[in-house]
């Protein structure tokens, strides 16, 4: 049983003047990263959506990831300025890309000095790990692939794992539904729109029934009709991990900027 | 394709915006001394850009090394650096699709860019040390111009923001000396979200763009930074440059690249209002980050052909190098 989670992928969950809805979304996340702890997690599988690629399967492989990103649009913000260390699990990277390219597809390996951390990879990690104490494993999201490849990629991560006998979480950053609102507005004014807050609504409530095919089967039509966070590839890379074969449990739900954003935890069926 | 950002052209909400942000406008343009060239938008360009093409280069600002490649592309922009140097111009303004920002559209106003740009998607391929002077006075006339047109902008003014591939690759490719001052522009648009730029909003911002310009007294070289044809491998061989592989993604992905290109060397440029949606639609051009319709409406859609002096593909999308001179 590996515990997982959805976690949102914007950075207005740092913010020091938060919307009602961003406060309860970044304590939301806090409570994964405590209740991942409580599981005895060794390293966490991470996918970003905002790490998105277009050429293979990119895992990460440096040891340290320690820097300064100044986002490109929230910069006159002060979730704009986001200060990353994260500590990469890089034994299993080299054996997640090594099951990655087993499995026929093609991982690339990265290691670069001043690789750029994405915005919801720093806003994850600094809410699930506050204290810099947990150990990732983080692939990119290849937005030219099919959807299913994002299942295959984390199937890969398990049996990876599970080969180097790593207790394991799985955790995917990214939103719900789009229609982010293209305007700078103050916290109070954000709101999801009615046709994607009612598709986010339909998708969590297949969720919370642990109907993990229902959601699989809708995740086109959310795309196209919410414009659903990358396809919704979060979910595919969840259920590829065998994750969310139970209901999940949904933490917080609501807007960030126009978007639609929650919190899922799949854990034990008797805690959820 | 969704177009998520539809916020109409001086609606009451970006005019909040506006109060609340937008800087005052610039001093008056530095008076130019008699016999000096006429100020203006003096050229424009397709300027496409792969990181493929600054990689096959090896330029000493790029850290990875190659065997070369792409050379008919590259040849052509070896044309361009010819016939931009002929235009004599005080600054490069660039519209690029990959400094994405989901709120507005964004102008760089940092003096003094500089840094080291690892680039996500191809770090194997460009990691490029930037370092170059901004315009500042005509990028902040441009974000008051787009402002006063009802668009939402905003002014970077913030040191550390890395520069994207698309801004640098055009840059580079067009004048590899950095020698001459930029403007650089965001793109509005959202890629994970799957949403393109409003064409529209594009035209807004390259009227407003041409006001500046002409408002500062600025001789400017335009680049838009687009692909044409977008589909392509989601897989990489092992040798980048393996120019035996590199073909079109399919024959219908080149073929539209080619009607689109020959309306393009017939003019006159109005065509290509129709034309650019309908190669959008046929080929998910790149172009639907509104780069190519920003520079044309810049230009106020000249009655002129453009000049094609290179088209290739890299990893399968479609890339031609243009001239436009008004
Ligand atoms: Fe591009």
């Amino acid at each position: 049983m590996i515990p997982a989670a959805l976690v949102p992928a914007m950075p207005h969950l740092l913010a020091g003047d938060p919307a009602p809805s961003w406060a309860e979304l970044a304590t939301a996340t806090r409570t994964v990263g405590d209740r991942l702890r409580a599981a005895g997690v060794d390293t966490v599988l991470l996918l970003s959506t905002q790490w998105f690629t277009v050429l293979g399967h990119q895992v990460q492989c440096d040891a340290r990831l320690r820097g300064r990103r100044t986002d490109e649009n929230w910069y006159r913000y002060d979730f704009g300025h986001l200060e990353h260390d994260l500590a990469v699990d890089t034994e299993l990277a080299h054996r997640w890309a090594d099951a990655i390219d087993a499995a026929g597809m093609q991982a690339r390996r990265t290691l670069y000095d001043g690789f750029p951390v994405d915005t919801g990879t720093i806003v994850a990690s600094r809410l699930l790990d506050p204290r810099n104490q947990g150990r990732w494993a983080m692939v990119s999201c290849n937005l030219y692939a099919d959807p299913s490849a994002m299942a295959a990629v984390a199937g890969a991560g398990v049996r990876a794992a599970r080969d180097l006998g790593r207790r394991l979480g799985v955790v995917a950053v990214s939103g719900l539904s789009s229609g982010l609102t293209g305007r700078w507005i103050t916290p109070a004014e954000d709101r999801v729109e009615d046709v994607h807050d009612r598709w986010n609504r339909k998708v969590l409530d297949a969720i919370r029934a642990g109907d993990r095919a229902e959601v699989l089967a809708m995740s086109p039509q959310f795309g196209e009709a919410a414009q659903a966070d990358s396809q919704f590839r979060a979910f595919a890379f969840l259920d590829g991990a065998g994750a969310v074969d139970r209901p999940g449990e949904v933490l917080a739900y609501g807007p960030i900027w126009g978007t639609g954003a929650a919190v899922v935890w799949w854990g034990n069926q008797e805690e959820t | 394709m969704a177009r998520v950002f539809q916020v109409p052209a001086g609606s009451s909400r970006s005019g909040a915006r506006r109060a609340a942000g937008t800087p005052a406008g610039p001093a008056p343009a530095p008076a130019r001394a008699s016999g000096e060239q006429k100020a203006g938008i003096v050229a424009g360009y397709l300027a496409p850009h792969p990181p493929h093409l600054v990689y096959a280069e090896n330029p000493p600002q790029n850290e990875p090394r190659s065997t070369g490649g792409w050379e008919v592309l590259r040849w052509g922009y070896e044309e361009l650096r010819r016939r931009l140097r002929a235009h004599r111009p005080d600054v490069l303004v660039v519209h690029a699709p990959h400094w994405i920002t989901m709120v507005g559209h964004h102008v760089n106003c940092v003096p003094n860019p500089r840094g080291i740009s690892v680039e996500p998607i191809f770090p194997h391929l460009f990691r490029y040390h930037y370092d170059f002077r901004t315009d500042v006075q005509l990028a902040e006339a441009i974000v008051d111009e787009g402002a006063s047109a009802g668009l939402v902008t905003s002014a970077l003014r913030e040191e550390g923001v890395r520069v994207d591939y698309a801004t640098i690759g055009a840059l580079h490719l067009a004048n590899p000396t950095w020698d001459l001052a930029v403007v650089s522009l965001s793109a509005n648009n959202n890629p994970y979200y799957y949403s393109d730029a409003s064409l529209a909003e594009m035209e807004t911002l390259g009227a407003a763009t041409r006001r500046a310009i002409e408002r500062t007294g600025r001789r400017a070289v335009l680049l838009a930074s687009n692909s044409l044809s977008h589909l392509h491998w989601d897989t990489e061989p092992e040798l980048p440059e393996d120019m035996g592989v590199e073909r079109p993604f399919t024959h219908a992905q080149y073929a539209g690249d080619m009607e689109l290109l020959q309306t393009i060397r017939e003019g006159p440029t109005s065509r290509l209002r129709d034309a650019v949606p309908k190669h959008i639609e046929a080929t998910s051009s790149e172009t639907k980050a509104g780069s190519l319709t920003w520079l044309l409406a810049a230009m106020g859609w000249p009655a002129i052909a453009g000049d094609v002096l290179a088209y290739g593909t890299v990893i399968a999308t479609g890339n031609a190098v243009v001239e436009w001179v008004p």
